[in-house]
C-alpha cells in the first residue's frame, strides 16, 4: 500500500486513532484478479497463486479461512482434522459449481398435474417404493453433516460440498414424500432404515460406506429408473435424482482415490467397511440388500413386472435381479477406479455371483 | 447428465427360471392415511399441499428412534436406535419451515454466472482492500455458520422433517455464502483480509442446545450481517457488489424469519425455565458479538474507509450501521415475543454500538 495514502487518512480528522497496519502490511497475498471464464466465476478460477495451495497438513484450527491474513490472538476450535487426506477430493469443486448450477424443485420441475391414474397394484407399489427411498434419502444428509464441522477452513470446499449434498438429499426426502402423496395412496410401510451409515468414524469410512456403496447402489437403481417408472411424472423424478446421486458418488470415489494414493496403509481397514457394507459380518441388513430386497424388492418387482399375476411377477424379479447386476458390476468399477480392485476376490459370495468377468 | 437406461440385453440375458417368493403385500395394507389428491397451484406441489390431513401433524414429541417418515407404518423392526438427541417439537420447531423451505429453493441463485462480475472496475488500492477486508469477514462467518448447523443435522430426529429440510436450505445458502463474497476478495486485484478475532464463531461452535445456537447463528449474527448488506450499495462499488448484497440479504432475511418464528414458538410453548435460557444465551451471544467487533481492528478502519469519503463521513456511517445492527437485532427479539430486550442489551454490545 502506498505509504502516501496511509499518511494522508492519519491525518484527516478524526484519523488519528487508526491504525492501518493492516493496509501497510498485509498479512495475506493480494493482486488476484481473477475473471469469470466460460463457466462463470467458479471456485477453481479462483484457486489460484497462494489461495490455491492446498496444504497436505495444517495446523489451523482457528476457523481462518485458506489464504486469510493470522491473527496471533485468535481462537481456537480444536476439532478440525489436520490433514488433506482426511477430507479432500480433487472434483470437489468441479461438482460443487455443477451442484449449484443443476439445482431443481421439487415443486415445479416435476410435471405434477400430469399425473397419470395407475391401477391399484401400481400405484401401491410406486408409493411403497417412494416411502422406502424418503425414509433412507435423508441419511445421507445426516451422515455426510456429522463431520462437517471437522473440516478446516484450509479445506472449505469440501465443507461446500458437502452443503450441496445435503440440499439435493433433503429435495430426495421432498420428491419421494411428495410422490408418495401425489397420487391418493400416501406413504405405506417404513422398514429398519439406514441408521447404520451414521456409524462412520471419519469421512473415508462415510465414501466407502455411504458413496461407494450405498448411494452407488441408488445411483445405478435411478439410472434404471426407466424399467420402474410408471409414467413421464416418475421417470423425471428419478433421472433427475440419479444426476444428484452421481455427483455424490463421484466425490466419494475421488476421495478415496485419494486416500488409497496418498494412504496405501489404510486398504485392509477400508476393505472392513465393504465387508460391514456387503454383510460378511453377520449383520442382516445391510445398504445394499435394503435397495432390492424386502418389501422394496416386492414393490420393485410388481412395477417392473408391470403387475401381480405370476408371469408378471416372473418378469418383475427378473429385471430385478438384472438392476442388481447392474448395481453389483457398477460397484465393482468403483472400487477399481478408486485402486481397491482386489474386492472382487473379497466380495460377499452373494454378490460376487453377480460380477461380470474382469476385463483385461 | 445421468441418463435412466433401459438394459433390455441384460433382463433378457438373467436366469430364465427361479422359484418365485410367495406373494406378500402386506406392506399395501397398512392403515395409513390416503391423501387428498392435490390440486397443484402456482407455486407447484408444495410440501404444505403435500402433507395434507394427519400427514401434516407434527407431534409435541417424535417417538421413533430411527428414520420413520412421518405418517408412514412404523416397521416392527427398528433397527439401530438412532443418536439423536432431539425429539421435541419444543426444541426446534417453526410454523414457516415448510414455506420457507420451497422459497429458498424458488430463490437460489448461483453466484458463479448470475453475479456481473464484469462490471467490477479498478478501485483505489485502499477501498479494494477495505471492501476486501469486509467480504473476507462475512465469507469466514458464513463458513463458520455452514460447518455448525450441518452438524447439528444428525440430531433432529425425523418427526420434523420440514425443520430438517428447510435448514439444508440455509446451509446451501450459507455454502453460497462463502463462495461469493471470497470471489468477490479475489477479483479485483485485492485479496482475502485478515481472519476474525473467532469469539463469536467459537461460541456458535460451542453450543449446547439446537435453540441455543438459532439464537446466535439466526437472530445475533443474521441481525448484523442483515443490517450490513442492507447498507451494500454504500459499500459496494459495482453492480456486481450490490447484487452480491442484495441476494445475500434475501437469503438471511429466511434465516431470521426462521429463527424468530423457531424462537417464538419455544418461548411460548415453553415454561419459564425456557425463558431464562434464552436470557442467558442472549447475554453470551452479545458479550461475544461485542469482543469480536472491539477487537476486530481491520474490520472496523476497512468499514470506516469502505462507508466514507472522508474518514469522518466514514466514521459517522460505521455508527449509522451499528445502530442499524442493534436495531434490527432487538426487533428481531420482539417480533420473536421476546419483548423490551432493547433496555437490557449488555454494556458491552451497547458500547461496542454506541462508541464504534
Amino acid at each position: 500500500m502506498q505509504s502516501k495514502i496511509l499518511e494522508e487518512l492519519r491525518k484527516e480528522s478524526g484519523g488519528e486513532d487508526l491504525d492501518l497496519s493492516w493496509l501497510d502490511a498485509p498479512a495475506a497475498e493480494r493482486g488476484l484478479r481473477v475473471a469469470p471464464a466460460k463457466r462463470g466465476l467458479t471456485l477453481e478460477d479462483i484457486s489460484t497463486s497462494s489461495y490455491g495451495d492446498i496444504p497436505a497438513g495444517t495446523r489451523n484450527q482457528s476457523g481462518r479461512m485458506r489464504g486469510a491474513g493470522a491473527r496471533s490472538d485468535a481462537q481456537n476450535m480444536s476439532t478440525h482434522w489436520n490433514t488433506k487426506a482426511a477430507s479432500w477430493s480433487e472434483s470437489a469443486m468441479l461438482l460443487y459449481e455443477e451442484a449449484v448450477q443443476r439445482q431443481w424443485s421439487s415443486a415445479t420441475d416435476i410435471p405434477w398435474a400430469e399425473m397419470p391414474e395407475l391401477p391399484d397394484e401400481l400405484e401401491l407399489a410406486m408409493s411403497q417404493l417412494c416411502t422406502f427411498l424418503t425414509q433412507v434419502e435423508f441419511i445421507a444428509g445426516d451422515v455426510p453433516g456429522k463431520y462437517a464441522p471437522n473440516i478446516s477452513g484450509e479445506y472449505f470446499e469440501i465443507g461446500l460440498f458437502l452443503a450441496s449434498q445435503i440440499m439435493d438429499e433433503a429435495r430426495h426426502l421432498d420428491v419421494f414424500r411428495k410422490r408418495a402423496l401425489a397420487n391418493g395412496i400416501g406413504l405405506l410401510q417404513a422398514g429398519p432404515g439406514a441408521l447404520g451409515l451414521l456409524l462412520a468414524q471419519d469421512l473415508t469410512e462415510v465414501a466407502s460406506t455411504l458413496h461407494l456403496v450405498g448411494e452407488g447402489f441408488v445411483q445405478s437403481m435411478f439410472r434404471m429408473g426407466e424399467m420402474f417408472a410408471q409414467s413421464e411424472v416418475d421417470k423425471r423424478m428419478f433421472r433427475l435424482s440419479a444426476q444428484d446421486e452421481s455427483r455424490h458418488v463421484a466425490f466419494g470415489v475421488m476421495h478415496m482415490k485419494y486416500v488409497m494414493e496418498t494412504q496405501p496403509e489404510r486398504r485392509d481397514e477400508i476393505h472392513t467397511y465393504l465387508d460391514r457394507m456387503e454383510g460378511n459380518l453377520g449383520i442382516g441388513s445391510t445398504q445394499a440388500g435394503l435397495t432390492g430386497g424386502g418389501d422394496t424388492g416386492e414393490a420393485l418387482a410388481i412395477l417392473l413386472g408391470g403387475g401381480t399375476s405370476e408371469p408378471q411377477l416372473r418378469e418383475g424379479y427378473m429385471k430385478l435381479l438384472s438392476i442388481r447386476k447392474r448395481q453389483v458390476n457398477e460397484y465393482m468399477h468403483r472400487l477399481e477406479v478408486v485402486g481397491l480392485g482386489d474386492r472382487r476376490q473379497r466380495m460377499n459370495p452373494m454378490m460376487a455371483m453377480l460380477l461380470d468377468p474382469p476385463r483385461n | 447428465m445421468a441418463e435412466t437406461e433401459t438394459p433390455d440385453q441384460e433382463a433378457a440375458a438373467a436366469p430364465p427360471q427361479f422359484p418365485l417368493p410367495p406373494l406378500d403385500m402386506s406392506w399395501a395394507k397398512v392403515p395409513t392415511e390416503r391423501p387428498p389428491k392435490p390440486v397443484i397451484g402456482p407455486e407447484g406441489f408444495t410440501l404444505k399441499l403435500a402433507d395434507a390431513g394427519a400427514y401434516a401433524w407434527a407431534p409435541d414429541h417424535w417417538p421413533y428412534e430411527n428414520d420413520t417418515p412421518r405418517g408412514s407404518h412404523p416397521s416392527t423392526d427398528m433397527g439401530l436406535a438412532a443418536p439423536y438427541t432431539i425429539y421435541d417439537k419444543l426444541e426446534v420447531w417453526a410454523d414457516n419451515a415448510a414455506d420457507l423451505y420451497e422459497l429458498a429453493i424458488r430463490e437460489q441463485w448461483k453466484p458463479a454466472t448470475e453475479i456481473s462480475w464484469g462490471t467490477i472496475e479498478p478501485l483505489p488500492d485502499h477501498i479494494e482492500a477495505s471492501i476486501d477486508q469486509i467480504v473476507s469477514n462475512i465469507s469466514e462467518q458464513a463458513y463458520n455458520s455452514n460447518q455448525v448447523l450441518m452438524g447439528w443435522l444428525k440430531e433432529i430426529s425425523y418427526g420434523y422433517h420440514e425443520v430438517k429440510l428447510y435448514l439444508a436450505t440455509q446451509v446451501f445458502d450459507h455454502a453460497r455464502h462463502v463462495e461469493a463474497f471470497r470471489k468477490r476478495a479475489l477479483s479485483n486485484g485485492g485479496g482475502l483480509g485478515v481472519q476474525t478475532p473467532g469469539f463469536f464463531n467459537r461460541t456458535v461452535y460451542a453450543s449446547f442446545k439446537f435453540t441455543e445456537l438459532i439464537v446466535y447463528m439466526n437472530i445475533i449474527r443474521t441481525s448484523f450481517l442483515l443490517a450490513l448488506c442492507e447498507q451494500g450499495n454504500k459499500i459496494g462499488r459495482s453492480q456486481a457488489d450490490r447484487q452480491l448484497f442484495d441476494r445475500t440479504a434475501n437469503d438471511l432475511r429466511r434465516h431470521m424469519a426462521y429463527g424468530i418464528e423457531h424462537l417464538r414458538h419455544y418461548l411460548l410453548m415453553g415454561n419459564d425455565t425456557k425463558r431464562r435460557n434464552v436470557r442467558t444465551w442472549l447475554e453470551r451471544g452479545e458479550i461475544m458479538m461485542a469482543a469480536d467487533l472491539k477487537r476486530d481492528k481491520p474490520l472496523r478502519e476497512a468499514t470506516i474507509l469502505a462507508l466514507g469519503d472522508t474518514v469522518q463521513k466514514g466514521k459517522a456511517a460505521l455508527l449509522e450501521l451499528r445502530q442499524a445492527q442493534l436495531l434490527k437485532y432487538t426487533r428481531a427479539l420482539e417480533a420473536a415475543t421476546y419483548t423490551g430486550h432493547d433496555k437490557y442489551v449488555t454494556q458491552s454490545l451497547r458500547e461496542a454500538c454506541d462508541t464504534p
